[in-house]
C-alpha cells in the first residue's frame, strides 16, 4: 500500500507538469490576450499595449514564460490574477470550497438517483427497466446546461417561493448551504447518475447470475442480507470505478451549472477568467482540476483494495 | 415421526420452465421417497431434469428464469409448496440444504469463508457473538479443513477447488439439516479429490443421520454412496430400484445405454 501511494505520486507530479504545460501552451495559443482583453472596444494605442505586456512578462518566448511559471509555482508561488491584483490562490480557495461541496452534492445525488434506478431496473427487470433505460436515454441526450435551465424556469414558474439563484456560505448556515446546492447538484448530477445506473444495472444483472448468489439464498439468508452482502458487495467495484472517473466530467459541468445558476465556485471563476484571458488564474485552476481527478483515481484504486481482498495492485 | 413415514415424498412434480417463446416441461409428475437417514440417488444426462427436480425441493430457480412448479413436496408431512416465502427461507440451509456442482463460483470472493458460515449460522441457530466464529471453525475441522482458526479470515481465492466444496460442505451442514441435497458435487473436481469429497459426504452423513439426496450423472458416483436410484430422462424417472439390483440387472433400456456409457478399464491383458 505505501509503496503504491509513492508510485502514484510520482506519476501525479509527472502528470500535473504536463498539464500545466499543455494548458499554458493552449492559453497562449488563443486569439488576444490579456491586454487585449482588458482594453476591450476602447482604442488605446498599440505601444500602450506592448508597454502593458513588457510589464506583465507577456512580450517573452512563451516557453521562457512557462518556465519562469514553474519556477515560482514549484515554491508555492502562483502569482497574482492580472485583474485584481490579489494572489491567485488566496483567490481560488473559497472558491474552490464551494465547488467541491456542489461536487460531494452532486456525485452523492448521481450515487443515489443512479445506484436506486440501477438496482430497481436489474432486479424488477419488465416495465420497471424499461422504463429506467427509457429515461436514462433521455437524460443523456440532453446536455447539462439545458437541464440546468428548464430547472430554473420549472421552478421559478411553479415554486417562486424557493430560492434557485445564489449560494449561501457553509460558515454561516451550513443547512442552508447544502439546501442551496440541492438544484444545481441535480443539475450537474442528472448525466453522471445515467452512467452509475447503467453501469450498477450492468453490474448487478451479472452478479445476480453467479452461483454464489443462489448458494446464498439456499442458505435461506434473508433477502437483505443477500441484497447487500452478497449482491451489492460483489456490484460495487465496477460502481465505484464510473464513479470515480466521472468526477471529471463533474469539474466540467460545474463550469456552465455555476454560471446559470449564480454560484461563486471554481467552474464559474474558470469561466470567467478565460474570457478576460486572467492566465496565473487559469494555470492554477487547471492545475487543481488536474490535481483533484488524479486524487480521486488513487482513492478508486484504494477502495478496490478494500472492496475486494483478491486485487493487489 | 413414526418409522416408516418418508422425510421427503414427492408426488407428482411438474416443472415448467417459461423461457420468451416457450414453455417447457423439465419435470413432468416425477414421484419419489426419501426415508430419514436414507441415501437416494438421481442419475442421468445433463437436462433430464434431475437438477430442476432438486432445485424444486428447495424451491429455487436460477435467476431470472419463471419456473411454475406443481404437485405435491411432502418434506415431515408438510408441503413445501404451499409454505410462504418466510416459511421457506425458514426451511433453506436449517432443514434442507444444498451443495452446488462448482465450488469455485459459488463462494462469495469478497467475504472470509468464516464469514461465510457465519451468517448462516446467525440466520438459524441462537448463537451470538464469538459462538458463532467458534462454531464455524468447528464445521471447517469437521470438513477437513486444515489449521481451520487461522484459515477462517481467509477468502475464497486462497482455497484450492476440493477445499472450497469442503467450505460449502461445511455451509451446508452448519445448521444440522435433516436432508442434504448435492447436486453433482464433485463433477467440476479432479478424480482423486471427487473420491475425498465422496468420503467426506458419505461419514457426515453417518455421523449426523442425515438423509442425502445425490444428484449425478455418473453411474461411478453412486455406487456404494446410495441405497436407492432413480434414473431421469426427459423429465421423468424411467426406472428406480435398489442400487446393487439396478447395476447389475437394469430393467430399462436408457439405464443400460447409461450403464454402457460408463467408461471401463480392462484390468486383464493391461499394460504392466
Amino acid at each position: 500500500m505505501k509503496r503504491l501511494i509513492i508510485v502514484r505520486l510520482a506519476w501525479t507530479f509527472a502528470i500535473l507538469l504536463g498539464v500545466s504545460f499543455i494548458a499554458f501552451i493552449l492559453m497562449r495559443a488563443l486569439p488576444g490576450d490579456f491586454v487585449l482583453a482588458a482594453a476591450g472596444t476602447t482604442s488605446v494605442s498599440a505601444e500602450a499595449l506592448d508597454g502593458m505586456r513588457a510589464e506583465l512578462g507577456l512580450d517573452r518566448p512563451v516557453l521562457e514564460q512557462y518556465l519562469v511559471w514553474l519556477g515560482n509555482a514549484l515554491q508555492g508561488d502562483f502569482g497574482a490574477s492580472f485583474v485584481t491584483h490579489a494572489p491567485v490562490l488566496q483567490e481560488l480557495a473559497p472558491r474552490f470550497f464551494v465547488t467541491l461541496q456542489l461536487s460531494l452534492v452532486a456525485i452523492v445525488m448521481a450515487l443515489l438517483i443512479g445506484g436506486v434506478t440501477g438496482l430497481a431496473s436489474a432486479r424488477l427487470r419488465g416495465r420497471v427497466d424499461w422504463l429506467v433505460r427509457a429515461i436514462n436515454g433521455v437524460s443523456l441526450a440532453v446536455p447539462n446546461f439545458v437541464i440546468a435551465t428548464l430547472i430554473v424556469l420549472l421552478a421559478g414558474l411553479y415554486f417562486p417561493q424557493l430560492v434557485v439563484f445564489g449560494y449561501t456560505p457553509f460558515a454561516v448556515d451550513p443547512l442552508k448551504s447544502f439546501g442551496n446546492l440541492l438544484l444545481p447538484g441535480l443539475a450537474l448530477g442528472l448525466a453522471v447518475s445515467v452512467t452509475i445506473s447503467e453501469n450498477t444495472r450492468a453490474a448487478v444483472l451479472e452478479v445476480s447470475n453467479q452461483d454464489f448468489v443462489m448458494v446464498a439464498r439456499a442458505k435461506g439468508l434473508k433477502r437483505s442480507t443477500v441484497l447487500f452482502q452478497y449482491l451489492l458487495r460483489n456490484a460495487a467495484t465496477p460502481i465505484i470505478t464510473v464513479a470515480g472517473l466521472q468526477v471529471a466530467t463533474l469539474l466540467g459541468g460545474s463550469i456552465l451549472v455555476e454560471t446559470i445558476f449564480a454560484i461563486p465556485g471554481m467552474g464559474q471563476y474558470l469561466f470567467d477568467s478565460i474570457t478576460r484571458r486572467d492566465y496565473p488564474v487559469i494555470q492554477a485552476i487547471v492545475l487543481v482540476a488536474a490535481g483533484v481527478v488524479v486524487l480521486i483515481n488513487m482513492l478508486v484504486d484504494i477502495a478496490y483494495i478494500r472492496a475486494d481482498a483478491r486485487v493487489r495492485l | 415421526m413414526s418409522a416408516g413415514t418418508p422425510l421427503l415424498s414427492v408426488r407428482d412434480l411438474t416443472a415448467r420452465i417459461a423461457t420468451h417463446h416457450e414453455i417447457v416441461e423439465a419435470v413432468r409428475g416425477v414421484s419419489f421417497d426419501v426415508a430419514p437417514g436414507e441415501a437416494v440417488g438421481f442419475v442421468g444426462e445433463s437436462g433430464c431434469g434431475k437438477s430442476v427436480t432438486a432445485r424444486a425441493i428447495m424451491r429455487l430457480a436460477a435467476e431470472g428464469t419463471d419456473v411454475r412448479l406443481d404437485g405435491k413436496i411432502l418434506f415431515k408431512g408438510r408441503d413445501l409448496l404451499t409454505l410462504s416465502d418466510r416459511e421457506m427461507g425458514k426451511m433453506r440451509g436449517r432443514q434442507i440444504a444444498m451443495v452446488f456442482q462448482d465450488p469455485m463460483t459459488s463462494l462469495n470472493p469478497v467475504m472470509t469463508v468464516g464469514a461465510q458460515i457465519d451468517d448462516v449460522l446467525r440466520r438459524h441457530t441462537d448463537l451470538y457473538g464469538r459462538a458463532v466464529r467458534a462454531r464455524s471453525i468447528e464445521l471447517l475441522d469437521a470438513v477437513g479443513v486444515p489449521d481451520p482458526a487461522r484459515r477462517a479470515d481467509d477468502h475464497p481465492h486462497q482455497f484450492s477447488g476440493g477445499q472450497r466444496q469442503r467450505i460449502l460442505i461445511a455451509i451446508a451442514i452448519a445448521c444440522d439439516p435433516d436432508l442434504l441435497i448435492a447436486d453433482e458435487p464433485t463433477t467440476a473436481l479432479d478424480v482423486t479429490v471427487q473420491a475425498q469429497i465422496l468420503r467426506l459426504l458419505m461419514r457426515l452423513r453417518e455421523e449426523r443421520g442425515m438423509s442425502l439426496l445425490l444428484i449425478t450423472h455418473d453411474f461411478g458416483v453412486v455406487a456404494g454412496m446410495v441405497e436407492k436410484v432413480n434414473v431421469m430422462y426427459r423429465g421423468e424417472i424411467v426406472e428406480t430400484g435398489d442400487v446393487d439390483t439396478l447395476l447389475s440387472k437394469p430393467q430399462h433400456e436408457y439405464t443400460k445405454s447409461l450403464l454402457a456409457a460408463v467408461p471401463r478399464i480392462r484390468v486383464a491383458g493391461a499394460i504392466s
